[in-house]
């Protein structure tokens, strides 16, 4: 039998804290000003305590005047509360040049490093550096970039340390800007809702920031309703009319009207923020009695009472067929509901009601603009070009088919209803394999292996439809809900490609992404040391690690998987980029 | 672009080709240039090249074009050899044992070739069609615990109903077929495979049995059909996977006996003189 020797310390939530710097001092200082020192402690269970919350899951963080301290399109895992000093926020999209903003690309490897990997992969399955985790707590505090198991190159921290300078902001900047002062909360919308950064915030003058990262918050504004209340007022306060301003349509508005139309916008939340829990719970009943359960935002068939914009999530759109209900469409993140109709009844002075009803998917967070808002401001400011189609009338009792349904029509609706059903639609890299070409060669298997120090990270198995399949590997998803409970924020998204990585230093082995993933695409697996034995903890029991895959960021040539396959069986695909779906089903 | 349109474009380039190398050597055989020195080398150049795609798969990370890409090189090039071995030969049988033993392999390397590629066409959609598609390595697992379903029925049908009619039928007709794969050829070739005869006798018992143990022979059936999946799967995959065992041997053979051939050739034929 293997002689077992390996052994180190459980990994734990707060090993490596998110600023070694933090003390008991600061988090005083912390604690005696608002919103913070209106805090009820008491409301914070034992083993999270809230001074242990400050302590380890933020950094305090002086930035110089002119410093970038969130770049638009970046991925963020934390949020910001400004101590003192002042921000700008740059607004618009693109408002400043990519190439003034030092965007780090991913480490790629290089080529020497990538012929290694013939050699240098080990024979054993998941092995690993052991002394990694011994000085991983050492290698945090000094706050630099350490190696990764075999070499990779890996941040403990999400926040990339290098500073970039914009000497000259209002000289670089394309749009106008806005300032915010201390006391006021930023960045915990891409934080909290797993989205891009959509704007560039720049130092205004030398200022001090709290940097919270997104599982402190997270706690924060679970316990703490002072925190939540003032996000949200800082949100209504700052960021909607951004939003709105860098939404279709709402562009041309004055000041003026924007601040009227924001002022008028209600905020909506339908389904659970972690909605995968339901979802895997329900996934396996009658699809009909699923779609009768999910929250409806808007119906067919009702007048249009607003223009329904998405914040965050996915809605089904489906119209009545027959005795059933087919689902024409989805939506996400930053599409609207409900223009067409609003514009067909302002112009023509009818009441047509709405065409499709709008459903959440899980969780969704809208905006609604009232009808007589988009009427009174919107409407006039489209140009007749960019204006919607009328809807045509419908004839006898046939069922209405709408120009949509022509658009999506290259897709076909089974394929919509097996997407959604089965919430494909939040991957942004759905691993799709089409079985009439797959030979089941597995050399897609076996080049994720290669990638990946000779473990594959996914299995070619998953829900099929017809001859397609969906495997079971990683989408990197558009609402990664696998994020929501890691505790160490070990799961996150890479700040520049929004690929979603797991931090192998950092995590603790708890599961808590492998269980929240809807589509089982995580594995925790056993780790090895160098001889190939079993890595134990003090009490002997084998750590755990979460593994799947990532898209092969680390090499140079991008998903292995993709490349390897030699009957154009396999892709990935982003499935909000429904041309790109269709062109690949109708190949 | 569309796969009917990557084949269109693809094969005019193919005649093309063809027919330029066709009249070069015509041409040449006019100006009694020494054309089988010229094609042999060509030829040897082209499966060397054709050979590389196997070490291409073994380097996913290197940044060598997608394996796809190569897999319609190696097709359309490899119907490029023939036509270049054919202008070689002169399209005329070889002679000599040595040259008769190249001329087979090349032909047995071709073969190999454009069977696996009209199989893996084939295969791929049959497979899908015929039903759950299942891992080829799991399939010995899930065929030893489909037996130990359908035993567990077999079992269950003894005691449930005090009869023996079932599980003499499993004793007799189903333990061999549940216990090994079965009729690989058949399934490959698309013969009618065993299933019908299982299903038919299964069928025939039912003037032996009552109500209950109806129930329980459509619970076998479900059984009976799953191991007629995974003996599909079995030997579709299997040979999906396997025929490259026989082209990539026979193409290292051919680039020995090739470049034998080829040093001989050159040689005796004194050079490019």
């Amino acid at each position: 039998m293997a002689e077992i020797t390996a052994t180190i310390s459980r990994p734990q939530r707060w090993d490596v804290p998110f600023d070694d710097k933090m003390d008991a001092a600061a988090v005083d200082r912390l604690l005696a000003i608002p919103p913070f020192s209106r805090i009820d402690a008491s409301q914070f269970p034992k083993s999270t305590p809230l001074r242990d919350i400050l302590l380890n899951d933020t950094s305090l963080r002086v930035f110089r005047k002119g410093e970038v301290i969130v770049r638009e399109g970046d991925y963020g895992n934390s949020a910001f509360f400004i101590l003192r000093g002042s921000v700008t926020v740059t607004l618009g999209k693109n408002a400043i040049p990519a190439a003034l903003l030092g965007r780090r690309e991913t480490r790629k490897k290089g080529l020497l490093e990538t012929l290694g990997q013939l050699w240098g992969n080990p024979a054993q399955p998941e092995m690993r550096d052991v002394s990694r985790y011994q000085s991983a707590k050492t290698a945090a505090r000094g706050g630099v970039e350490s190696r990764g198991p075999f070499g990779r190159t890996q941040s403990p921290f999400q926040t990339p340390g290098t500073a970039v300078f914009l000497h000259d902001v209002p000289a670089v900047l394309k749009g106008g800007t806005a300032t915010l002062q201390a006391g006021v909360f930023f960045g915990e919308i891409a934080a909290l809702g797993r989205t891009p950064r959509t704007a560039t915030i720049i130092a205004a003058e030398g200022s001090e920031l709290l940097e919270i990262r997104w599982q402190g918050l997270r706690e924060l504004r679970l316990r703490a309703p002072e925190i939540k209340q003032f996000v949200d007022e800082n949100y209504r306060k700052y960021s909607l009319e951004n939003h709105l301003r860098e939404t279709p349509y709402f562009k041309d508005l004055s000041p003026a009207e924007l601040k009227i139309v924001a002022d008028q916008t209600r905020f909506e939340t339908y389904g659970a923020f972690d909605w995968q829990t339901d979802y895997k719970k329900n996934r396996d009943t009658d699809p009909v009695a699923r779609l009768r359960g999910e929250p409806v935002i808007a119906e067919e068939g009702q007048y249009a009472n607003g223009l329904i914009l998405i914040r965050a999530g996915f809605a089904r759109l489906s119209q009545k067929y027959n005795n059933g209900e087919r689902t024409a469409l989805y939506l996400a993140r930053g599409q609207m509901f409900g223009l067409r109709e609003i514009a067909h009844n302002w112009r023509t002075k009818e009441s047509t009601p709405l065409r499709y009803t709008l459903r959440a998917l899980g969780y969704v967070d809208v905006l609604v603009v009232p009808t007589s808002v988009v009427e009174q401001y919107i409407m006039p400011k489209i140009p007749a070009a960019e204006m919607p189609p009328p809807i045509p009338p419908l004839q006898g009792n046939t069922t209405l088919v709408s120009p949509l349904d022509q658009v999506h029509g290259k897709i076909p609706t089974d394929f919509i209803e097996f997407l959604v059903d089965n919430r494909f639609i939040n991957g942004r890299a759905t691993m799709l394999i089409d079985l009439n070409r797959c030979t089941r060669c597995d050399d897609c298997v076996r080049a994720c292996a290669a990638a990946h120090d000779n473990n594959p990270r996914f299995i070619r198995h998953g829900p099929q439809l017809g001859h397609y399949m969906v495997a079971n590997a990683c989408m990197h998803c558009l609402d990664p809900v696998c994020m929501i409970g890691c505790p160490t924020g070990a799961i996150s998204r890479d700040a520049t490609g929004g690929q979603v990585v797991i931090n192998d230093t950092t995590c603790i082995g708890c599961s808590t992404c492998a269980n929240s993933c809807p589509y089982n695409n995580i594995q925790m697996v056993e780790i090895r040391d160098d001889r190939g034995e079993l890595i134990l903890d003090q009490e002997k029991k084998p750590v755990n690690k979460a593994a799947k895959c990532d898209l092969c960021l680390e090499q140079v040539t991008g998903p292995a998987c993709v490349r390897a396959c030699p009957h154009d069986a396999l892709t990935r695909l982003n499935m909000q980029e429904t041309d790109q779906l269709a062109q690949w089903l109708q190949r | 672009m569309r796969f009917a349109r990557r084949r269109l474009l693809n094969t005019l380039v193919l005649v093309a080709a063809g027919a330029a190398a066709w009249g070069w050597v015509r041409r040449a055989d006019t100006v009694l240039q020494p054309t089988s020195l010229f094609t042999g080398l060509a030829l040897l150049a082209v499966c060397l090249g054709l050979a590389l795609f196997n070490a291409r798969k073994k380097l996913p990370f290197i940044p060598l074009l997608r394996a796809a890409t190569w897999t319609q090189i190696h097709v359309y090039v490899g119907w490029f050899s023939i036509l270049l071995f054919l202008l070689h030969v002169g399209f005329r049988p070889p002679s000599g044992v040595f040259n008769i033993t190249l001329a087979v392999v090349f032909g047995l390397v071709a073969a190999s070739g454009v069977f696996g590629l009209v199989f893996s066409r084939v295969m791929a959609f049959r497979l899908t069609l015929h039903g759950e598609n299942v891992m080829f390595e799991r399939i010995p697992a899930l065929r030893a615990q489909l037996q130990r379903e359908a035993e567990a029925i077999v079992v269950k049908s003894v005691e449930e109903t005090k009869s023996t009619t079932i599980a003499d039928f499993y004793a007799t007709r189903l333990q061999p077929y549940f216990a090994r794969p079965r009729s690989r050829l058949r399934h490959v070739l698309g013969l009618e495979s065993p299933l019908k005869g299982v299903l038919t006798d299964l069928r025939l018992l039912k003037r032996y049995t009552n109500e209950r143990e109806h129930a329980i022979l459509a619970e076998l059936v479900d059984c009976v059909e799953a191991k007629d999946n995974l003996d599909f799967q079995l030997a579709g995959q299997g040979l999906l996977k396997y025929w490259l065992f026989v082209h990539i041997p026979l193409t290292a053979s051919l680039l020995i006996l090739g470049a034998v051939h080829g040093l001989i050739a050159f040689t005796y034929a004194g050079g490019f003189r």
